[in-house]
């Protein structure tokens, strides 16, 4: 099925964007919805830029992190337990919090049934006990 | 809890690409990248809780710029 290379026809309105690539990002309307479902009160225009700001500024430090805990494992491959070790890191996964309880907690079902089986594993909750 | 009625579908590819622009050498095991989702809207979950206990000692109905950077302070592991 060779067809012939033709320029397909490009909305003008996509035309800017091919033009130079974005940096990528999570989109400012994602954000603004959870940081103000979050909030539960309004929240100004302004602050939602820094929210933006502050995000950006997360994933550089989150990328550092993960790639020292990898590196310091040996691995080039960032896997479910470098994550567990970021999470305890920021305080998140405690003793008496664990990884699972803030997955069931925060991640939809359809996420929630891709992880716990292997966070339980790589947790060797089950073989220990 | 209290997550009801907020569309939850994680920008992954998004992510992944965020992480290759800062570690391009770095790879991501299967559905590492949700749980950086995760530790995303946890992230988010502080800031606001912190800006809004800003807002709410400033006498403020609303979240302020200045609310959100002295939250961003305050958040370990994270400097604004």
């Amino acid at each position: 099925s060779l067809q012939p290379l033709r320029a397909k026809p490009i909305p003008k309105s996509l035309r800017a964007s091919q033009r130079k690539p974005r940096e990528p990002e999570v989109a400012s309307s994602l954000i603004k919805k959870i940081f103000s479902h979050y909030a539960k009160i309004k929240v100004a225009r302004d602050a939602l830029k820094i929210v933006e700001k502050c995000t950006e500024r997360y994933f550089k430090q989150l990328s550092n992190d993960l790639e020292a805990y990898s590196k310091h494992a040996g691995r080039k491959t960032v896997e479910m337990a470098d994550m567990e070790v970021l999470l305890r890191r920021q305080g998140l996964v405690t003793d008496k919090m664990p990884m699972h309880v803030l997955i069931e907690r925060y991640l939809p079902l359809e996420y929630r049934k891709l992880l716990i089986p292997i966070a339980v594993s790589g947790n060797k909750v089950i073989p220990c006990k | 809890g209290g997550e009801a009625g907020m569309k939850r579908t994680a920008p992954r590819a998004t992510l992944r690409r965020i992480i290759r622009k800062h570690k391009p050498e770095l790879r991501l095991a299967a559905n590492a990248d949700l749980l950086v989702h995760l530790s995303f809207l946890l992230f988010l979950h502080r800031l606001a809780e912190e800006a809004r206990t800003n807002a709410f000692e400033d006498k403020s109905t609303i979240i302020k710029p200045e609310h959100t950077i002295a939250a961003a302070k305050v958040i370990k592991h994270f400097k604004y």
